[in-house]
């Protein structure tokens, strides 16, 4: 079990050995060994993840080199230090869980102090660890089948793999600065998988919105970094003198003013959350995550629904005393934020017909009512949310991928697949083309419905133990306006995920006469082409149904955990009840049979709703949506998602336009000026040239000259001869005579 | 010579430093006997190329020589010291020596020497003359990055604006003669200011009985620091001689004016060349014009020359006006780093070069701001907050002499494939030339300061030292950190993304060659990025003590 503790380090490098081998040694060429390598280290990671889960589960640690165990050194010096400054009493149930394995180095140095940077293991590290590893190795497997048919299925391997490690290392780092650092090379990963198929204009479109956008969430999170930094004097976590959850640091810095009358506290919390907001895709920086759909659907699973995204509430989990020092502030807006995004993308979730997008609002949702759980005080529901949702919205994705795997098989979009393949993977994904899948393909249909039933909140799965923990916090806190709008998305979500789910797999399949997606950017190719092959392939398939075996595994393991992933935390004081708050350190909430009756009855509610609502809806799929022809105008509204990217385009995408020509301009503006500055310059010098040239350089020559000539004048006229002396005096005296009388004597 | 404590002679009496700046000299000498025996273009590249490699030695044993840690009389020793009277009538001595400030530019030079020396491999015209400009300049920027007499010093700034101009007027592009001419003026016009002001300086302490050009025994007058044989500080004297001039009775009797003249004449001195805002107008125009090999040792190394000379005499001859007039240099500052941001997006339907060459000017604004910041009120701010500042600065100028030389390069290696630098005649080349892509967007994503690359530790650093002196500057500039991605994102799309231009099929990926020169940049980068303590260690301690000074209101 020790042997788990002192090889944690490992759990983020062999991925990234997997990455560095797959992109540097000959197996890249191979693309079953480059798969197969990348799931083996993946599968070691786990087993290590697991093994460090249970390790810390034991209470073993690691104190300098030691393994002791934690429940006998309790009252030791950090944890006491906590307690004795009463940060538990003071705020609620949350005490920082006690780190099990510190190890750090110095990094750099920083004037008289240096910068150390390391690794940081607690209980909830633990279990993100085991969350991580698990879906990302399904991930892995299902990704050898469905990417099977790309030339480039190595690369996205080491993608993938560079990804899970760089998702694992933020997990484990011991301070913000490598959080931050992991934080953004997650972003990269992001931005590559997303744009995985570059030829696409949307793709790559897609990849440069979810950088940016994130970016500006980012870079005032760094801002949260460098704040909190100067405050603190360091970005390590620990309660530890000089250390950012020291308690007589956080008393300061939520009793001191910063800026704009707010304390350091919240100042801090709110540029973190900032982090958050563009991570996990929170109203108004969600706008990325819907497009990042273009990426391939392994990339939507893992990235954009199990991890990546939850990155931006495991922040706040992670920086929780920060948001606590305040009092509130901080979190009251965190609560809002999250809620608000809860209902907003369940809302837009209603009206979507793209299998995908359906469940990306869904994870925006979803991960609003983390947040919001968070904002409320539910520290360990929403991390409890956090890893069921991981692991049933991995799932729904994976199935959605197999969906649309096999429907890229069918014989119409087959067809359509020669002309376009943007417009022909679109079609496939679009759910009124779909319809009584259940049959064709038997284990996504049960894969899919365990997911599905755990997202929408049944008992007992997952979700609905997750989802009613934060409900119960809601409620328990007081927190009316977050709990009614909790429960107005959860009956929501209950809603759309109906719809979905009997669109896609009961009804008549549709897809013989698809609604075909038009793609205004099609590649101008020759059709007839296209048109040979469409015979051929009717002739020879008909429609040919198939689950990859690989794929269907992969379903499997992660339904078994959408079935079962609720019973890590019950809420009943049962031997294993409560296991997660006693494994955190937390206080255990009660179990609340009104807050869980309201739950079921919603989540019921929403499904009956769904199921009744769109009975007997699209018997072909060209038709109407039945909200769309009892209220169009709504429809038209959340279909389109409340135009917010048509907003941003004509709002800050033109600003950005203009303040690019506008310093065009400026240094245009600067250039004239020196160009001026040169061309004055140089008529000064042509002018001092002139004056030179004339006066000084002409007009001494000329003076010279002058004085040459009339020496040689003045020579001639010395002849030596007497009689031409008398004459000139002759002429001489008749001058001045002349002189004389006509000027001087008038 | 008798040294003080705070300077330390070559610990094996060599003079690594003469050497240093000799060998690339030596280096002219062998292509000027390649011509007089009329060896083939193809030696004399090798045999250049080959050359670099005795600089870039010679400065890691430098490194090696050199301790980071040493500090003696309140600032980091200067090390490697070699001291000899030169021109006795005005007390000019040959003062070669490193601290932390200058060996990591030292080793920033001598790295990217080779680099600027195979990005012309490609060239056949006048070659050989090509080659000895480019040893010229490299001596010239060496030179300037360990000279500590300001005659030397001085003359070694000014001279490496020859090879550079002949560089950019005889291989640029069309518009060359336009560019090459406004970038000497404007530089050479820049630094009438300090050469005047070096006059006075010299002036008034020979009237102090301390007749001199050493730039540390001034920068120490400067920081109050105790200098043997001279008693007051810079500023007194300074005060003292316009007194005895009458300038006093006249303009009035304020010691900071005085200073704050000479921190005028320095800072624009130097603000040209590092290109701050508004004084930036020259560099588009000179890196794009400039061959490539000109491109990569202006970007990448002389427009460090500003800010090293920024760090060198600035902060200490004048830390009261430079404190004094931090929110104006924070300010520009922040204006060079979205205006830059915004001309690279401006450009990113046009001149690949040009792009490039904003981002430049919005990184070096970044540096701007971490000097601004190290100098600027409050007092109280943590020490380590501005000594961070500086380290950050340190890594900063690494970091971007690093990227914007792997960029340069890869947009000349583009070029040479293509034959335009138009960003609208590319596209899709990522599907026939995936390694020039990873290459080219490793380099991209180094210099747009993503983490685990050098980049981003130089801005991190940066914006943690700015934050406790000028957050709301820094609080801002993070709108370049946005749009500079935006326009390096889009330049990448623009050349690898989206189906392929019909016109390139035949395009072939990096040649190992290419590949190979750019390896040891990236792996610098990526080495700088995930462990940058031996960078920063370098510079730590110098700075530490240098920014000790602002923690006084000096003003």
């Amino acid at each position: 079990m020790a042997l788990f503790l002192q090889l944690a380090w490992l759990i983020p490098a062999l991925p990234l050995l997997g990455c560095a081998l797959i992109t540097f040694t000959p197996l890249r060429h191979s693309k079953p060994a480059s798969g197969w390598t990348a799931i083996a280290l993946m599968l070691l990671a786990t087993v290590l993840a697991v093994g460090l889960l249970a390790a810390t589960a034991q209470g073993l640690a690691l104190r300098e080199g030691q393994v002791v165990s934690l429940a006998e050194s309790h009252g030791a010096e950090e944890h006491g230090a906590a307690k004795e400054h009463g940060m538990g009493e003071k705020h609620g149930a949350f005490a920082f869980p006690e780190p099990n394995l510190v190890q750090r180095i110095t990094w750099a140095p920083t004037g008289s102090s240096v910068f150390t940077m390391g690794l940081y293991v607690d209980t909830p590290v633990a279990a993100i660890l085991a969350m991580v590893t698990i879906t990302s190795t399904c991930i892995h497997l299902f990704s050898l089948g469905y990417m099977a048919a790309n030339a480039r299925q190595s690369r996205f391997f080491s993608f993938i793999s560079l990804f899970t490690a760089a998702m694992l290392l933020m997990s484990m780092a011991d301070n913000l600065l490598l959080f931050f650092m992991a934080w953004e090379i997650m972003g990269l990963c992001s931005y590559l998988l997303i744009g995985f198929l570059y030829e696409r204009p949307q793709a790559y479109r897609a990849a440069v919105k979810a950088f940016i956008v994130t970016r500006i969430g980012d870079v005032l999170m760094l801002l949260g970094l460098v704040y909190l930094y100067t405050q603190a004097g360091s970005l390590t976590l620990g309660v530890k003198e000089g250390e950012i959850f020291n308690p007589a640091f956080l008393e300061r810095i939520g009793a001191e003013r910063g800026f704009f009358g707010l304390s350091h506290a919240t100042g801090i919390a709110l540029l973190l959350f900032c982090g958050t907001i563009g991570k996990s895709a929170q109203f108004p920086l969600h706008v990325w995550l819907p497009d990042a759909m273009e990426g391939p659907t392994p990339v939507s699973a893992l990235i954009h629904a199990a991890t990546m995204v939850a990155a931006g509430v495991f922040l706040v989990a992670r920086t929780y005393p920060i948001f606590l020092a305040d009092g509130g502030a901080a979190l009251a807006v965190v609560a809002f934020i999250g809620a608000f995004t809860a209902f907003f993308a369940a809302t837009i979730a209603v009206a979507q017909y793209d299998i995908k997008r359906i469940l990306a609002y869904s994870t925006l949702s979803q991960l609003g009512f983390m947040v919001a759980a968070l904002g409320i005080g539910g520290w360990v529901a929403a991390l409890f949310h956090l890893l069921t949702h991981a692991f049933f919205k991995a799932l729904l994705f994976l199935g959605s991928g197999s969906v649309i795997h096999a429907m890229e098989a069918t014989p119409a979009i087959e067809r359509l697949h020669h002309q376009d393949e943007y417009a022909a993977q679109q079609t496939a994904q679009d759910i009124r083309n779909m319809g009584g899948l259940r049959a064709h393909l038997p284990w996504t249909f049960w894969t899919y419905t365990a997911g599905y039933l755990a997202l929408a909140g049944v008992v007992p799965f997952a979700g609905f133990w997750s989802k009613d923990e934060i409900l119960a916090d809601a409620f328990k806190g007081g927190h009316w306006i977050v709990f009614s709008v909790l429960v107005v998305a959860a009956f929501l979500t209950a809603f759309y995920m109906t719809r979905q789910w009997r669109l896609v797999f009961f009804g008549n399949f549709r897809g013989e006469q698809p609604v075909v997606f038009h793609n205004p950017e099609a590649p101008r190719k020759a059709t007839h082409h296209a048109d040979e092959h469409h015979d051929e392939h009717e002739k020879r398939h008909g429609i040919h149904w198939h689950e990859d075996p690989t794929m269907t595994a992969a379903l499997v393991v992660l339904a078994a955990f959408a079935v079962t992933a609720g019973f890590f935390n019950l809420p009943f004081a049962i031997p294993g009840g409560h296991w997660l708050s006693e494994l955190w350190g937390q206080e255990a909430l009660p179990f609340s049979p009104l807050v869980a009756g309201i739950s079921l009855l919603v989540a019921l509610g929403g499904i009956a709703a769904g199921w009744t609502f769109y009975a007997g809806a699209f018997a072909r799929a060209s038709d109407g949506d039945p909200l769309a022809t009892r209220a169009p105008g709504l429809f038209r509204l959340l279909h389109e998602k409340y135009r917010m990217d048509e907003f941003y385009q004509a709002s800050f995408g033109r600003l950005v336009a203009v303040l690019a020509l506008f310093w065009a301009f400026i240094d245009q503006i600067l250039n004239r000026v020196i160009d001026g500055i040169g061309q004055i310059t140089l008529f000064v010098g042509r002018f001092n040239f002139i004056v030179d040239d004339t006066l000084f350089n002409d007009g001494p020559d000329a003076l010279a000259g002058g004085t040459v000539a009339t020496g040689k004048n003045t020579r001639r006229a010395q002849t030596g001869k007497a009689q031409d002396y008398v004459g000139y005096v002759f002429a001489g005296v008749v001058v001045l005579a002349v002189f004389y009388l006509y000027v001087l004597r008038r | 010579m008798d040294l003080p404590a705070y300077l330390i002679p070559s610990p094996d009496g060599v003079p690594w430093l003469t050497l240093l700046v000799l060998s690339p000299l030596v280096g002219i000498l062998l292509v000027g006997l390649s011509a007089a025996l009329r060896l083939d273009d193809r030696v004399v590249r090798l045999g250049a190329t080959a050359w670099t490699g005795v600089p870039l030695a010679i400065a890691l044993v430098v490194w090696s020589r050199f301790d980071p840690t040493a500090s003696a009389g309140g600032q980091g020793a200067v090390q490697l010291v070699e001291k000899i009277p030169w021109i006795q009538a005005i007390r000019v001595d040959y003062f070669l020596g490193v601290d932390g400030l200058s060996l990591p530019l030292v080793l920033l030079t001598t790295v990217i020497a080779p680099v600027a020396m195979l990005a012309s491999w490609r060239l056949s015209d006048r070659v050989k003359a090509h080659y000895a400009l480019l040893l010229l300049l490299q001596t010239a920027m060496l030179g300037f990055f360990v000279a500590l007499d300001f005659f030397f010093f001085f003359i070694f700034w000014e001279f490496s604006l020859v090879p550079a101009y002949f560089l950019i007027q005889l291989w640029g592009r069309e518009n060359r003669r336009y560019a090459a001419f406004k970038f000497f003026v404007y530089t050479m016009a820049g630094s009438i200011g300090m050469l005047l002001l070096f006059q006075v300086i010299y002036l008034s302490v020979r009237q102090a009985g301390f007749p001199t050009f050493d730039l540390i025994a001034l920068g120490r007058l400067g920081l109050g620091l105790p200098v043997e044989g001279v008693t007051g500080t810079f500023r007194d004297i300074l005060f003292a001689y316009m007194e005895q001039l009458g300038v006093a009775n006249a303009l009035g009797r304020y010691p900071l004016l005085y200073t704050s003249i000479a921190f005028w004449a320095i800072f624009i001195a130097f603000a040209i060349k590092l290109a701050v805002w508004p004084f930036h107008t020259w560099l588009p125009d000179a890196y794009a014009e400039a061959p490539v090999a000109g491109s990569i040792l202006l970007s990448a190394v002389m427009s460090k020359m500003g800010a090293y000379g920024m760090l060198r005499i600035m902060l200490p001859f004048v830390p009261d006006a430079s404190q004094y007039f931090a929110p104006v240099m924070g300010a520009l500052a922040l204006v060079g780093i979205v205006a830059g941001a915004f001309g690279a997006l401006a450009n990113v339907g046009g001149d690949l070069k040009r792009l490039i060459a904003y981002t430049s000017i919005n990184h070096m604004g970044y540096v701007m701001l971490g000097i601004a910041a190290a100098a600027a009120l409050p007092g109280g701010a943590a020490q380590d907050s501005r000594a961070i500042a500086l380290n950050g600065v340190m890594v900063q100028l690494v970091a971007h002499g690093l990227s914007t030389a792997a960029l340069f390069y890869l947009a000349g290696a583009l070029h040479a494939r293509t034959d335009t630098w138009s960003l609208n005649d590319f596209g899709g080349l990522r599907v026939i030339a995936p390694t020039f892509a990873g290459v080219m967007g490793t380099a991209m994503f180094a210099n747009l300061g993503l983490p685990g690359l050098a980049g981003f530790v130089g801005e991190f650093f940066i914006f943690r030292g700015a934050w406790a002196t000028l957050p709301f500057f820094t609080a801002l500039a993070t709108i370049g950190l946005i749009v500079t991605a935006l326009a390096l994102l889009l330049m990448f799309q623009r050349l690898f993304l989206g189906p392929l231009n019909e016109r390139w099929k035949g395009l072939t990926d990096l040649r190992p060659a290419e590949f190979w020169t750019m390896m040891p940049l990236l792996s610098l980068l990526l080495l700088i990025g995930v462990y940058p303590g031996p960078l920063m260690s370098l510079a730590n301690t110098t700075a530490t003590q240098l920014v000790a000074v602002f923690q006084r209101v000096l003003s």
